[in-house]
Formats: C-alpha cells, sequence, structure tokens
C-alpha cells in the first residue's frame, strides 16, 4: 500500500516537535533540571533489576548451591572474598607507604575513629558513557547505620581517588574525576606547584593546564601529583596519579596529562569518607 | 504493533547497542543499532509516522539511554519526517542506495551525538570508521534480510 505525502497539518506537526526538542536539549545542556528525572530513572531501574535478580537467578543459584557438597565452602570463599575487599580498601587508608597517612591531621582522625569511611557497593555504572563522553558518572548505594548526608563527600576505592556525592536518593550519584565538568585541586610533591587539574573526558586521565610564567617549577613526565586539599572536599596529600604527557599550548599556557591511579571498573566497593 | 510494544521492542534494542557498544568502543567503531533499528521500522511501515509518536519514542530513547533529553528525539522526528516525506521514492531506489542512505543517516547521527556527548574528544576517526561500519552493516543485513528462507519477512 503506498503511503501519502504528509499534509501542509503534519509538516507543521513536525515541525512544532522539533522546535519543542530543540527547546529541551538547550535547557537540558545549560541547567540541571532534569536531573530529577534522571536520577528517578536510574533508581527505578537498579531496584528493578535487584528485585528481578531476587526473584529469577538467586532462588536458582540457591538451589544450585543446595545441591553442591562444597556449598559451605562457597559461602565462606564469598566471605572471604568480601572481608578482603575491605581489607583493601583499610590498607589504603592506613598503609605507611600511603601518602594518606602522612596527613598528621587524619593520622589523629584515625585515633578518634575506628572506622570513618562508610562503605558503598557500586550499583550502577555506564561504561559507554565513561568509555566514549564527557559525562562520567557512577551509582552507589552507602551501608551506613544512619542517613547522613554524603553530598560533597569523596568516594575512593583500594588504588585511590574516585570522585566525589554529587547527589543524594536511595543511591548516590558520584561525580567522577574524569567527568570535564569536575575540577581536582592538586600539587607537586614540592608544595611549589598547584593547578586544578579538569577531568578530560577520557577514561583514566585528567588534565592540567597552567601558565608557566607563573608556575617556575619544571614539570617532568612520570611526575606524582597530590591532592592540595584546596576546595575543602579532598584531603591533602593523597597521590592522585603520574604525568604522561606535557603539551605547550602557547607561550602563557601548558597542558599536564594526568594518569590517575585509581579507576572506578576496578572494584564494585568503595569507600565514603564521613568528615 | 502497539505503542507499548514499541518501546518494549525499543529497550531491548537499547539493551544489544550498549552491550555492543561497550566492546565496539575499543576499536573506535559506534554502531547506532536503536537508532537503525527506528529508521527500519518508520520505514518499513504501512503508514505515517506521526511526529507525536517520533517525539515521544526519541524522549523515551533518551531516558534508557542516559543522554540529554532532547537529543534523539531531534533525530527521531527529522527520521520520521524525511521518509515519511520519501517513502515512495525510496521503492525506486536499490538496494544499494538504500543501504548508504541508511549507513550515513547512522553516520550523522553518531557525528552529532558525538559532538553534543563527547565535544571535548571529538575523533573524526571514530566519526570516520564508523561511517564506514555503519554502511557495511547496512549491506549485511540487507544481504541476510534478501538471501535468508522467505518465512522470515524481513526484506528491505
Amino acid at each position: 500500500m503506498a503511503r501519502t505525502v504528509p499534509t501542509t497539518g503534519q509538516k507543521l506537526n513536525f515541525l512544532l516537535f522539533l522546535v519543542i526538542s530543540i527547546l529541551i536539549l538547550y535547557f537540558d545542556l545549560s541547567s540541571n533540571n532534569f536531573q530529577n528525572i534522571k536520577n528517578g530513572f536510574k533508581s527505578f531501574k537498579i531496584s528493578s533489576y535487584f528485585v528481578l535478580k531476587e526473584i529469577t537467578v538467586e532462588p536458582l543459584k540457591s538451589l544450585q548451591n543446595l545441591y553442591k557438597t562444597k556449598s559451605s565452602l562457597i559461602k565462606e570463599n564469598e566471605i572471604l572474598r568480601e572481608k578482603l575487599k575491605l581489607s583493601d580498601l583499610n590498607n589504603f587508608i592506613t598503609s605507611k607507604d600511603n601518602i594518606f597517612s602522612k596527613n598528621e591531621e587524619i593520622l589523629e582522625d584515625l585515633d578518634k575513629y575506628n572506622f570513618f569511611y562508610d562503605i558503598a557497593k557500586l550499583r550502577s555504572i555506564n561504561p559507554n558513557m565513561f568509555k566514549c563522553c564527557d559525562k562520567h558518572r557512577m551509582q552507589i548505594e552507602v551501608i551506613a547505620k544512619d542517613k547522613t548526608d554524603n553530598i560533597e563527600k569523596f568516594v575512593f576505592n583500594k588504588m585511590g581517588i574516585i570522585g566525589q556525592i554529587i547527589y543524594q536518593n536511595k543511591y548516590s550519584e558520584v561525580l567522577l574525576l574524569t567527568d570535564i565538568s569536575h575540577s581536582l585541586p592538586i600539587k607537586s610533591e614540592s608544595d611549589n606547584f598547584f593547578c586544578n587539574a579538569r577531568g578530560s573526558g577520557r577514561e583514566g586521565f585528567i588534565i592540567c593546564k597552567y601558565n608557566p610564567l607563573v608556575w617556575s617549577e619544571e614539570i617532568i613526565k612520570n611526575q606524582i601529583f597530590y591532592t592540595s586539599g584546596m576546595g575543602g572536599i579532598y584531603p591533602k596529600d593523597i597521590e592522585v596519579g603520574h604525568v604522561t604527557n606535557i603539551e605547550a599550548v602557547n607561550s602563557n599556557e601548558k597542558s599536564l596529562l594526568i594518569k590517575l591511579n585509581a579507576s572506578p571498573l576496578d572494584s564494585n566497593i568503595f569507600g565514603v569518607l564521613k568528615n | 504493533m502497539s505503542f507499548i510494544k514499541r518501546l518494549l521492542f525499543l529497550s531491548v534494542i537499547n539493551f544489544i547497542d550498549q552491550t555492543m557498544s561497550n566492546f565496539l568502543s575499543e576499536f573506535f567503531i559506534i554502531i547506532p543499532l536503536t537508532f537503525l533499528s527506528y529508521c527500519f521500522y518508520v520505514y518499513r511501515s504501512d503508514k505515517n509516522i506521526s511526529a507525536l509518536e517520533a517525539f515521544l519514542l526519541g524522549l523515551f530513547f533518551d531516558l534508557i539511554s542516559s543522554s540529554y533529553f532532547g537529543l534523539n528525539t531531534i533525530f527521531f522526528c527529522l527520521v520520521a519526517y524525511y521518509l515519511n516525506s520519501n517513502a515512495n521514492s525510496f521503492k525506486l531506489f536499490s538496494y544499494l542506495q538504500v543501504c548508504i542512505f541508511f549507513g550515513l543517516s547512522a553516520s550523522a547521527y553518531v557525528g552529532f551525538t558525538q559532538l553534543v556527548l563527547n565535544l571535548y574528544n571529538f575523533s573524526y576517526l571514530t566519526l570516520f570508521l564508523s561511517s564506514i561500519v555503519n554502511i557495511i552493516f547496512c549491506f549485511i543485513i540487507a544481504f541476510i534480510a534478501a538471501y535468508f528462507p522467505k518465512s522470515i519477512n524481513m526484506k528491505l
């Protein structure tokens, strides 16, 4: 059957919806008004996934385990694995080799609190967006006894800093260091060079642009950078990563490409600093 | 096909799309499977797709794919309008021309979405490779549809 050519009214309809679409896109790009809808949908998606998994896959798994002679060993193995992950997190905080522990203020806090961070589990990360695009976010579930405000708390895994929480509901949205809207204050080991490193939109890299006329310290490849503690979100002296490329943009600007130590894909358990 | 069925179908295709693109992104290739499926649906439809339907499907796709609202609605409306207007003309075209058209539409989609989603790391290599792969992909689909058993009624 032949299709009719759209009438003038239908053409106007298309034009109208096209204009509406462009306006919606403009508002979404320039403001954050649709974030609640998106986060609500993400929460719904994650919850549905776990509910469905709980109903369908888990009973089958448990049935399978029931008939296995080594089921208790499997369970024990799982518990040990979880404990190992937690131990990795503890090691990151308390390790003597880690720059984190050299910060006296944090060492004082360590004496006050036995466990001064909350454990969080990864709930969702879109690897496509993470590997392709400028917007790098992930959803975590903070497992804490008391419901506290986690917004602007920093998130880390066993390898180092991952990002900061920017939205909190049932699940918390983490703005990753590599997101182009993220800015991380960093410094060199000598304390003579400071810079705000922005997310590059590429997996594992942040970019620090600076004026070589202002900052005279010579930066070399593989030089290690640390958090400067400025901005009030990330504590001071945490190793962030090392320089992989130095580019002179012009006489007034140089760009450092810094490879991050930590990747959110390394582990599915994170720590969220309480204070 | 009812509207709910179309939404479900779009969700399943989107899931496959995301799973595939996770692997393909390592090779700088993007195949917008959901967009191509929608194009195919509009192309194969017996009647014209309304602007409202194109808008709502685009908006739903924006929601499930975590992209900016309006990004896919623009493309869904444009494609629906263009295919509605030229549905009869397409019947005169050869498989080759139709495949090149869909392949290039997919490339334009990739280029535009990359401009919005990945402006800071826009890659011409990705765009170029994706264009070639999308055209080849459309050829493969047309080839499979043409030479598969007639019981699978998907002929382009």
